[in-house]
């Protein structure tokens, strides 16, 4: 079924692109949705959609660049703040709220034109449809590229800038090339299916966890079926339980509700001085 | 086989001039020790000769330029500093450290049996094999500092150069640490930095004085005693030269 295989892509990438994203800023706290890039890429979908009407490959490459913009925006208020792991937190959300208000304020005239719109505030699964699927694949050959090329440069920045390049890597690149992939794939999985938070920013930590590691090679594909399995679980239970009770609820609400209460934890823990 | 010629180091924004006109010849299988009080140039220098900053000028390793053989050097050649405590390391396992260091020498994209035996190898010489699976995060910083020495040696490098390696470690763990920096010397260049006068007599054997950039003098252990003025130059207090064990060591003298 279509939507099982969506639900578990997104799934996929959204978890490898929190991984992508969490080792090249060295920072435990951040996923595509904290850093912007989700409300980012929101806000360019609708405007995509207000003005050209919904055009599939329009609405990708639009809401891609809109993704990269929201990500370079949070980048440099959070190097201007202090540049520490707090400071990109705060800078996305500033960021985050000011796309979100936009994408809030344009998706009433979005509606007009395309009356799903607000489906994607969310995050679900509901609208899947077949032509979707080649622009659904293009994240998923985004990050399958490049989990053999950044995982272990990706291994040698949590050393620390001047480590990496003692090793003969080059950290401004890396962390340059880190963001082009996460931001477009996360980006186009936004544009795609709507706002899923979350399962970036916890599945890379269930991985270590599990795993007990740091090593991207392996962090990465764990994380990727741990996002997976999570987010297909998710829609199963939307589409399967929740459906005949009370109506579908959509898969990235869901999430919200486990990934929030997992974020403020891991929060605290960081002010308390424990590393996770 | 290390030599520097008229080298300058320009820190760009602000325009700080960190080193100028340093010309020196650092011997081979031995220790050597730049010396010199805080913001003297040390780390810069160190730096320099690990090809990690810009510079004039030019440093020959082997008869190699630095800058235009960078690749080379990064498989040859390893610095250690300090690892920094911003750095999150998301849970990183020593082991996981330690492979990652062999970056520039490990082939293919998955360890192999080598990188795993090297690893090994020096964790057991350094003690901390029972350290491998624990978390950084959760190390004291003496055994950060082996872990830090550690990483810089899987790779198996033939020279080796750290940045204040005796920090952090007591009076044991320097005694532990002079030794054995002269027992790889044998095989190795190494040149250090630091701020201990009595660490550095007991395990170099050549020494560089620097003082706010410039290299104050440049000599073997026992001239540098016999020129003991040097140092009290480049510090500003008095030296007392002590015999221990048959072997001449500079003491600080504490303002009284």
């Amino acid at each position: 079924m279509l939507r099982a295989l969506y639900s578990s892509i997104a799934g996929a990438v959204l978890a490898i692109t929190g991984c992508i994203l969490q080792s090249s800023f060295r920072n435990p706290l951040v996923d595509h949705h904290i850093l912007g890039i989700g409300s980012g890429a929101l806000f360019f979908t609708y405007v995509t959609v207000l003005i050209y009407g919904y055009n599939p490959s329009m609405v990708t490459l639009i809401a891609a660049l809109g993704g990269l913009t929201s990500l370079a925006l949070t980048v440099l208020i959070a190097e201007k703040i202090s540049g520490s792991d707090i400071a990109y937190v705060l800078a996305g959300i500033s960021v985050t709220s000011l796309f979100s208000g936009l994408a809030t304020f344009t998706m009433y005239y979005v509606q007009v034109k395309y009356p799903y719109a607000s489906v994607l505030m969310t995050g679900s699964f509901i609208l899947s449809r077949e032509e979707q699927l080649p622009y659904t694949l293009i994240p998923l050959a985004l990050v399958s590229i490049g989990y053999p090329l950044l995982s272990k440069r990706l291994n040698t920045l949590m050393l620390g800038d001047e480590n990496a390049t003692q090793l003969g890597v080059n950290p401004r690149l890396t962390r340059l090339l880190s963001a082009v992939i996460a931001g477009l794939s996360s980006s186009i999985i936004v544009s795609l299916f709507g706002l899923i938070g979350f399962i970036g920013l916890i599945s890379p930590h269930i991985a270590r966890f599990l795993v007990k590691t740091s090593d991207n090679r392996l962090v990465i594909p764990v994380s990727a079926s741990i996002g997976m399995t999570l987010l297909y679980a998710t829609d199963l239970f939307s589409r399967t339980v929740m459906a005949p009770m009370w109506g579908e609820v959509p898969a990235g609400s869901i999430v919200s509700l486990f990934g929030a209460p997992f974020f403020i934890a891991l929060l605290i823990s960081r002010f308390m001085g424990r590393r996770t | 086989m290390i030599s520097i010629r008229s080298l300058r180091v320009v820190y760009k924004p602000q325009g700080i001039e960190a080193l100028r006109e340093i010309t020196l010849e650092l011997p081979v299988n031995n220790v050597t020790c730049i010396i010199g009080p805080n913001a003297s140039g040390k780390t810069t220098l160190l730096k320099a000769i690990a090809g990690m900053l810009s510079y004039e000028g030019a440093i020959y390793i082997d008869g190699r330029e630095v800058r235009s053989n960078i690749r080379y050097l990064r498989k040859i050649l390893s610095y250690a500093g300090n690892m920094g405590s911003s750095v999150d390391y998301l849970g990183a396992r020593v082991i996981d450290i330690l492979l990652t260091s062999r970056y520039p020498v490990a082939k293919g994209f998955s360890d192999t049996e080598e990188d795993v035996e090297e690893v090994h190898r020096v964790s057991k010489a350094l003690g901390i094999e029972h350290l491998l699976y624990r978390k950084i995060s959760e190390l004291s910083s003496g055994e950060l500092q082996k872990v830090v020495l550690a990483s810089a040696l899987v790779k198996n490098p033939r020279i080796l150069l750290l940045d204040e390696p005796d920090t952090h470690l007591d009076v044991a763990g320097k005694s532990w640490l002079s030794k054995y920096l002269e027992e790889l010397s044998r095989s190795l260049t190494i040149v250090i930095s630091t701020h201990d006068a009595v660490f550095a007599c007991h395990t170099c054997n050549y020494f560089v004085v620097l003082s706010s950039g410039r290299v104050l003098y440049s000599g073997w252990r026992e001239e540098l005693i016999q020129n003991k003025e040097y140092v009290e130059r480049a510090y500003g207090i008095s030296f007392i030269n002590v015999e221990v064990n048959g072997r001449p060591i500079l003491v600080p003298l504490y303002e009284s």
